[in-house]
């Protein structure tokens, strides 16, 4: 993937996506994680999802809380809509950023993968699997 | 509405209450340029404090990224969670 330019900002502002087909199916898995973790309170990544907001306090402002669950689902669903798209708009750029951002970190968290430590004695799979979203948030963020 | 002076409560006490913190937290895995690109987006801040914000996560472990009223940090602290980084709040000490 090195060299190849994976998101392009043109001149109308749209972001050209310029991911193969393996590439596509990798983003596809991970917003398809995302979704599955926010609505089921099972699922691996779930805990990584919903995190203290005050950690002095038992339970956090359920207000909050719902906030957050609406809008991690909502940007989820949008990138999920347009993982096929050769063209993102400024929003669903956003959404497939914040939606790669936190399969990423949930990845992390669930795989304890806490410190950098941690990281480099992964097994070679999962090094590549973090590796390549890394690569794929690295050259979104580019573009904004 | 007239009354004594015995009636009336003097508070000579007063305090302003304290700020709370929006707290981001290090993490071996996000890269730089999103956490600068998710400080801009949020805060609206300019290049160069979000990547002094950002250099303060990295090297220190934590950053104080905002801080103000309860209800604007947790506002702030959602949207900071939902796009993927790891945040809390906490009142000042």
């Amino acid at each position: 993937m090195s060299g190849t330019r994976l998101f392009v900002r043109r001149r109308d502002g749209r972001i050209e996506v310029r991911i193969n087909d393996y590439g596509r199916e990798v983003i596809q898995g991970a917003f398809a994680n995302v979704l599955a973790a926010e609505r089921d309170p099972n699922h691996e990544w779930h805990v990584a999802l919903s995190g203290p907001i005050d950690p002095s306090l038992d339970h956090d402002n359920p207000l909050s809380i719902l906030s957050r669950e609406n809008e991690t689902s909502t940007n989820a669903e949008l990138a999920e809509l347009t993982v096929a798209e050769q063209f993102l708009n400024e929003a669903e750029a956003w959404a497939w950023l914040t939606t790669l951002q936190v399969a990423l970190r949930s990845t992390a968290q669930s795989k304890g993968l806490l410190s950098d430590d941690q990281l480099a004695a992964a097994e070679p799979a999962l090094l590549d699997y973090v590796r390549t979203l890394q690569q794929f948030l690295f050259q979104l963020a580019e573009c904004f | 509405m007239t009354t004594t002076e015995g009636d009336v409560l003097v508070e000579d006490d007063v305090r302003t209450q304290k700020p709370w913190n929006v707290v981001v937290w290090n993490d071996p895995v996000t890269p730089m340029t999103v956490v600068v690109v998710i400080f801009k987006r949020i805060f609206g801040y300019s290049n160069n404090k979000c990547t002094q914000l950002m250099l303060a996560v990295h090297h220190e472990g934590r950053a104080l990224v905002w801080s103000g009223g309860r209800e604007r940090a947790e506002s702030y602290c959602v949207k900071l969670q939902v796009a993927g980084l790891q945040c809390t709040i906490e009142q000042d000490n």
